[in-house]
């Protein structure tokens, strides 16, 4: 008799076939987000190939997807962290601590030695923003099951007790749900961000790098501090380094609750099997754990031999399954075949989620098609403008560059303000370069006479200086020139970007309000963006494949990370991507207004819309938007901006242009040439950390090559005379400057400003605090 | 401060923890996190921390962390009550479970672990609570001795924000005088640590704005009844210090001077810009937001709110609005200023004629209750 341990997660696939003791067969694979699928086609080939028979041999199941699947097949659920928790005790009785990294959720188990000789399991699970963060989040429940005691999964999954140990130990399975970062996905979503393949990631190491600061305690943050630290040129092996820091830390800082964890650590779980780095982060972390707290090793050895990392470390909770199953009864968990299992993947999963569903986003023919005469733009529209003609090329050209997030862009108006080219690029991560791409395409263009150039954007600052730009504009205000320009009696912009949402309310022309709201990803582009990624489909096939949905879930509003696991529970329940995507699309105008923007009263706001940026170039998003608008403010007039993209880019150079005719001068611009010669290198080490506060930023040194440029010969890392140096990944204008001279003047003039210009905080605290300190 | 000297601590004696930072809590907090909930409390981890593992030479003796359950507030008799956040109060017993789980910390240093339960709001019963409180960690401490530390220590505590609440007059005197905007900080306290408020503040005062913050606006007679004598007169209020009118719920002390923050804002011209800012999972600033956002807009005055705030410093977001902000300040603070000016009663307190132009010294009015 064989048994079947199937481990449905949130992102793979895992199976173990066991007989008396002895793994038969085992696989892993990535779903994408097909579960019944993948686990109807694992099925097949266990009995192709192992001779899995039904009514013999014996199944169970557990991960995020196991729980819908199991009845279908005959089997029994095991909850994740109980087959995880009796894989360990089998395999490994010595270990106090477990770490399993998933896809989307990660664990801790910690096993303490009772006095009975057995041991206690202290467990404690995130699920990536689990729908029970809303419920599980500051609430610990304890439920006591005979001896052994459980509290339910946040998701309201069974969690059967495990059979009571013959020693007659009692285990505690704590299991707690909390706002998560550092998972799996995370990890690779932010690797292929930045343009690592999987194999490299996987031997991408921790030690001997700089690291950066990134934020733990939401993924959704830390993937914008690593975000930033692209822009600010950071090499990709340090911001990978800084990575698995943030998730060793999010783990022991909020998943230990108190509790130390103990040699012998093992690590479960595909992360932490394949990334060298993040194990090397975990023995780093754990030894300075085990130094701190005098915690000594059994027998002897080095610390790192007590931190094991399991050839099969993805099969645990398999493998535990199969042991949990070994315990039961025979006529438990008997494998009934995969006909019903098919039959849902067919039929049934259509049929519930039919039930569940609302109405598509596409409406009916008739509708679908008015909103596409008024809003579908030819295609080719978004895409570059046409070269110059000779009469325009010898036009004096205002430039726009717009160094966003994600993409960059660039474009060229003529003298009375008409767009005459438009063009965009993926950023690389490295501004500089971003920078080379666009003026390159705009010279090729024939556009080469420049009468001032205006940058907006994550990189106005690093690049301003250094292209010679004449105005730096800050984001919201190029957006909102840009929307005025086109729509003079515009009530509210809204502008959509890879990485922020930005609403503008404006009155007789000015601006009056703003929203900005980059801390949460809940209504951004990135995230449709990423999760078009993980159904593997092309941005520009997002709304096209999203009017197909003729039912979509109803996700709720609210934190991405939320968002996500709702997602997940979406795919669990057989919505298929598109129908996610037409449904990610339809609360996407929820999170931007109401959960982001704040505006509840959306009436009151204006009747004018102006969507632009560039995640309005997607037509589902447009028709969610304008669905939504059009039923809070009846009589509301919505326009998507002739550039939704460019938007930035086109205020930023109608900013030049009015620089130009203010100003009476030649732009600063350095000329194509100069740009395109521009030689840069890169430095952040402990040499570039500031020290000029407690903080101590780690700040990157960018050099770039300009004729006549006085090099630093003085600095900790010198730079030769023709080089200019722009520091970037300070937190304060203290640390813009590394000579000493420079920064007593520089702080002078900081404490001459505070001075005139008091803040009451600090007068407080020097009063209330300092006076003790210095005493 | 007031209070320990007068039981006869050295001033050189009494050690605070540093401001909070997120090195702090690396260092210090690790392991030691017991609640999942707002990062001012969450924080406190790495303040017990790095107390507890002073050097040997700087040991401490006792960490002194009392469980406040209400605040003196200048808002005092004029709301409902002036309450703690219930977090807030209950985060040292929720901090201390991190420490003594395993093994205990306190005691394996020698650290007495002292925390009262204070009703600082309400000050008659305050010296009961820290007598009962403190008399095992002070041997030999005696009821009268602990009444008269607690009036030194209400005194010390009058004078502090006498003090600043005079800074912040001067501030609005120099602003009226020379016609420039100032910023109004409605946050809570803990706002002011650099860690947990992330000197959001401070980048805006280094393009040239004066900072103030609610809980130390002036409060002399002369400024309340100009600011608030019409509304008075109306009978939209019963008092200068009156919230009802725009939060009856007054329970929460600090929420209270939020609010009334909002109302001085709205009311005072050269305020040109409310800055609000909130930490994340703050369940008593949630239902704020919006009444606080109307006050302030409502006389035209720009609103910035900086919500979820937590550990970490979102610098890149916050770069971008200071900066949005500051463009705004500069092209719309004069007009606001006219404007608020244009509808303010005449006879402003703040405006001296220029023959006088050294500042009132204005008496103070701060904590009644410590009289």
């Amino acid at each position: 008799m064989k048994t079947v341990g199937l481990d449905v997660g949130s992102t793979t696939v895992k199976a173990v076939v066991v007989e008396n003791g002895e793994v038969l067969w085992r696989d892993y694979r990535r779903h994408h987000t097909r579960q019944a699928e993948m686990a109807l086609e694992f099925l097949g080939r266990m009995e192709a190939d192992c001779g899995l028979a039904p009514g013999r041999d014996r199944i169970f199941v557990t991960g995020s997807g196991g729980g819908v699947l199991a009845p279908m097949i005959g089997a029994k659920f095991v909850q994740e962290v109980v087959a995880v928790a009796a894989a360990v005790e089998k395999l490994h009785p010595d270990v106090r601590f477990v770490s399993e990294i998933g896809g989307e959720d990660m664990k801790t188990v910690f096993f303490t030695p009772t006095q009975g000789g057995g041991r206690q399991i202290y467990a404690s699970s995130m699920r990536s923003g689990a729908g029970g963060t809303l419920v599980g989040k500051t609430t610990r429940k304890l439920l006591e099951i005979s001896r052994t005691k459980f509290v339910p999964d946040a998701e309201g999954e069974p969690i059967p007790p495990p059979a009571p140990k013959p020693d007659g130990s009692s285990k505690q399975v704590f299991m707690q749900s909390a706002c998560s970062g550092g998972t799996g996905t995370f990890i690779e979503k932010t690797a292929r961000k930045l343009g690592i393949p999987l194999e490299d990631l996987a031997g991408m190491r921790y030690g001997g790098h700089a690291l950066h600061r990134i934020s733990s305690k939401c993924g959704i943050f830390a993937e914008t501090d690593a975000n930033t630290l692209v822009k600010s040129g950071v090499p990709v092996e340090e911001i990978i380094a800084s990575l698995y820091e943030a998730v060793v830390y999010q783990n022991l800082a909020t998943l230990t609750k108190g509790n130390t964890p103990a040699p012998k650590v093992l690590l479960l779980g595909g992360p932490n099997l394949f990334f060298a780095g993040l194990q090397e982060a975990w023995r780093h972390h754990l030894r300075k754990v085990w130094t701190e707290r005098g915690i000594a090793l059994p027998g002897s050895g080095e610390p790192e031999e007590h931190i094991v990392v399991p050839d099969d470390a993805l099969y645990y909770a398999g493998l535990g399954c199969v042991e949990v199953g070994a315990k039961d009864s025979l006529g438990v968990g008997v494998y009934a075949g995969r006909e019903r299992l098919r039959a849902w993947v067919e039929e049934g999963q259509h049929a519930q989620k039919a039930k569940e569903g609302s109405r598509g986003l596409a409406g009916d023919a008739a509708e679908l098609e008015s909103f596409l005469r008024r809003y579908a733009r030819p295609s080719g529209a978004t895409g570059k403008g046409a070269s110059a003609s000779p009469a325009v090329a010898s036009e004096t050209i205002f430039l726009g560059c717009d160094f966003g997030s994600t993409t960059v862009k660039a474009v060229v108006l003529a003298g009375a303000g008409e767009l005459v080219y438009s063009c965009y690029a993926l950023s690389r991560g490295n501004p500089i370069e971003d920078a080379k791409a666009v003026l390159r395409d705009i010279r090729a263009a024939g556009y080469t006479r420049i009468g001032s150039l205006g940058i907006t954007g994550y990189g106005k600052d690093l690049l301003k200086d250094i292209v010679g730009a004449d105005v730096g504009v800050v984001e919201t205000v190029a957006h909102a020139t840009a929307a005025l320009h086109y729509f003079p009696d515009a009530d509210v912009i809204c502008d959509v970007g890879g990485c922020d949402v930005k609403i503008m309310l404006l009155r007789q022309g000015t601006v009056s309000d703003f929203r900005l709201n980059s801390q949460c990803s809940s209504g951004n582009g990135a995230f449709l963006q990423g999760v078009a990624e993980r159904y593997a489909i092309p941005l520009e096939e997002y709304a096209e494949r999203a009017f197909k949905a003729r039912a979509i879930p109803t996700l709720a509003m609210g934190c991405g990370v939320f968002l996500q696991s709702d997602i997940v529970n979406q795919q669990r329940k057989g919505w298929a991507a598109e129908e996610i995507m037409a449904s990610l699309a339809a609360v996407l105008p929820l999170n931007v207004w109401v959960y982001a923007g704040q505006l509840q009263n959306l009436a009151a706001a204006g009747r004018k819309f102006v969507l632009q940026g560039g995640t309005h170039r997607n037509l589902a998003v447009v028709k969610a938007q304008v669905d939504f608008i059009g039923s809070k403010v009846p009589n509301a007039e919505i326009v998507v901006h002739p550039q939704p993209g460019e938007a930035g880019a086109i205020g930023a150079a109608l900013c030049a242009l009015d620089w130009s005719r203010r100003a009476e001068k030649p732009s600063r611009f350095r000329g194509f040439d100069a740009v395109e010669a521009l030689v840069h290198r890169s430095t952040t080490n402990e040499h570039t950390t500031c020290n000029w506060c407690a903080v101590n930023c780690r700040r990157t040194f960018i050099d770039v090559q300009l004729s006549g440029a006085k090099g630093r010969s003085w600095s900790k890392v010198p730079v030769e005379e023709g080089w200019e140096r722009v520091i970037s990944g300070n937190s304060c204008p203290k640390g813009l400057l590394e000579d000493a001279n420079e920064m007593r003047i520089v702080k002078a003039q900081l404490e001459e400003a505070k001075r005139v210009h008091p803040n009451v905080a600090e007068l407080v605290r020097e009063d209330a605090f300092r006076r003790a300190r210095s005493a | 401060m007031g209070f320990l000297t007068a039981l006869g601590f050295e001033p050189q004696k009494i050690a605070f923890s540093s401001d909070t930072s997120e090195q702090q809590g690396r260092e210090h907090a690790k392991g030691r996190g017991t609640v999942d909930c707002c990062y001012p409390v969450k924080c406190i981890s790495g303040h017990y921390g790095e107390l507890v593992n002073r050097e040997k030479h700087r040991q401490i003796d006792i960490l002194f962390a009392p469980m406040i359950r209400s605040l003196p507030s200048h808002l005092g008799t004029h709301v409902v009550a002036s309450l703690a956040c219930p977090r807030v109060m209950a985060a040292p017993e929720n901090i201390k479970a991190g420490f003594i789980k395993e093994r205990d910390a306190f005691a394996e240093r020698g650290i007495r672990y002292v925390t009262p339960y204070v009703s600082l709001g309400d000050p008659p019963i305050v010296p009961k609570q820290l007598f009962e409180g403190l008399k095992d960690a002070i041997p030999g401490l005696t009821p009268i001795e602990t009444r008269e530390a607690v009036r030194a220590g209400f005194a010390a505590l009058a004078a502090f924000d006498g003090r600043a609440r005079a800074r912040s007059r001067e501030i609005l005197e120099h602003c009226a005088a020379t016609e420039s905007p100032c910023l109004l900080v409605l946050a809570r306290p803990y706002h002011m640590d650099p860690g947990v408020g992330h000197e959001i503040e401070v980048d805006l005062q280094s393009y040239g704005y004066p900072i103030l913050w609610a809980q130390y606006l002036p409060i002399d007679d002369d400024l309340l009844a100009w600011t608030f004598g019409p509304d008075v007169h109306d009978g939209f209020i019963r008092s200068p210090l009156d919230i009802a009118d725009v939060w009856p719920s007054s329970y929460s002390a600090n929420t209270n001077e939020i609010l009334w923050g909002a109302k001085f804002a709205a009311r005072m011209p050269w305020i040109a810009c409310v800055i609000r800012m909130s930490s994340y999972e703050c369940g008593m600033d949630q239902p704020t937001y919006t009444p606080v956002q109307q006050i302030v807009e409502r006389s035209g005055t720009l609103f910035f709110s900086f919500q979820d705030l937590d550990s970490t410093k979102p610098a890149g977001s916050v770069k971008i609005r200071v900066e949005t902000i500051a463009h705004y300040l500069e092209k719309h603070a004069g007009g606001i200023i006219a404007k608020k000016k244009a509808a303010s009663p005449p006879g402003c307190p703040l405006i001296h004629d220029s023959a006088s132009a050294v500042p009132q010294q204005p008496k103070s009015k701060a904590a009644p209750q410590a009289a």
